[in-house]
């Protein structure tokens, strides 16, 4: 059956100061800050096809199974979570030689687009942190 | 202009931004709301106004004195405008980057 839910995707590129074989390596690695799993307060993590992830942080649990690991240029996995309601969502992670480095293209896709989807909270506390940074510095540099 | 594009053109300029930083410390007069800025008083009125219209200031008179205050409710629509995930990546990716410029850094000392 069809899924005539609205659905949205969102993309992000990085280049990085490395080849992909060693980026596809740190992605994978839960000791590399910056992956999602390095921010587990609990982890489980199998990255084969049809292995199985589980990471618990700040009481949320998010859930998935690897549905493609090819090193050095290709990860996807599905994402289950609060914020995708419930319903599988898939990211899908490249990684692409560029002369000394690696463009790095992140896509999560099938996400529900829908208000509950959309934290406004968490939306809330990501621009009070600006405050400080850019208003505050901001004012304080015109004194 | 929806009150969405209007809040987004308010805080995409610096001054802007610095005089909603100074707001946010509590209300202020419009002179002291001025005081830091180099330039005319006629911009600043003008800057005032675009936060005016997108609702994060308001004007009050208490007295003879005219006090302006920080509204934070209209930045409610554009934090609801950002995913989740638009957040959660751009910070993992931006820290995953970090990591690889310090390595290189240490690695070239």
């Amino acid at each position: 059956m069809k899924n005539s839910k609205k659905t949205l995707e969102l993309k992000f590129e990085r280049t990085l100061p490395a080849p992909p074989g060693e980026v596809f390596d740190a992605w994978l690695n839960p000791k590399i800050p910056g992956n999602p799993w390095n921010m587990a307060d609990k982890l489980l993590l199998n990255p084969k096809v049809d292995g199985f992830f589980y990471w618990k942080a700040k009481e949320t649990s998010h859930y998935g199974r690897f549905t493609e690991v090819e090193r050095p240029g290709r990860i996807q996995h599905t994402w289950v979570s609060p914020n995708t309601l419930g319903e599988e969502s898939t990211v899908t992670v490249t990684f692409l030689k560029k002369g000394e480095n690696t463009l790095m293209t992140l896509v999560h896709s099938d996400l529900p687009d829908d208000d509950k989807a959309r934290s406004h909270e968490q939306g809330w506390n990501y621009f009070l942190n600006l405050f400080p940074e850019q208003f505050g510095d901001a004012s304080r540099k015109r004194k | 202009m929806d009150q969405l594009t209007a809040v987004l053109t308010a805080i995409s300029h610096p001054s802007r931004r610095a005089i909603i930083g100074q707001l946010a410390n509590g209300p202020a007069r419009f002179l002291d709301v001025a005081k830091p800025f180099d330039t005319a008083l006629n911009a600043v009125t003008k800057h005032l106004k675009l936060l005016e219209r997108a609702g994060l200031i308001e004007r009050r008179k208490q007295g003879r004195e005219v006090y302006i205050s920080f509204r934070g409710e209209p930045l409610g629509q554009v934090a609801g405008w950002v995913h989740e995930y638009e957040r959660f990546w751009n910070q993992r990716l931006d820290q995953f980057a970090r990591y690889f410029k310090d390595k290189n850094k240490k690695e070239k000392k």
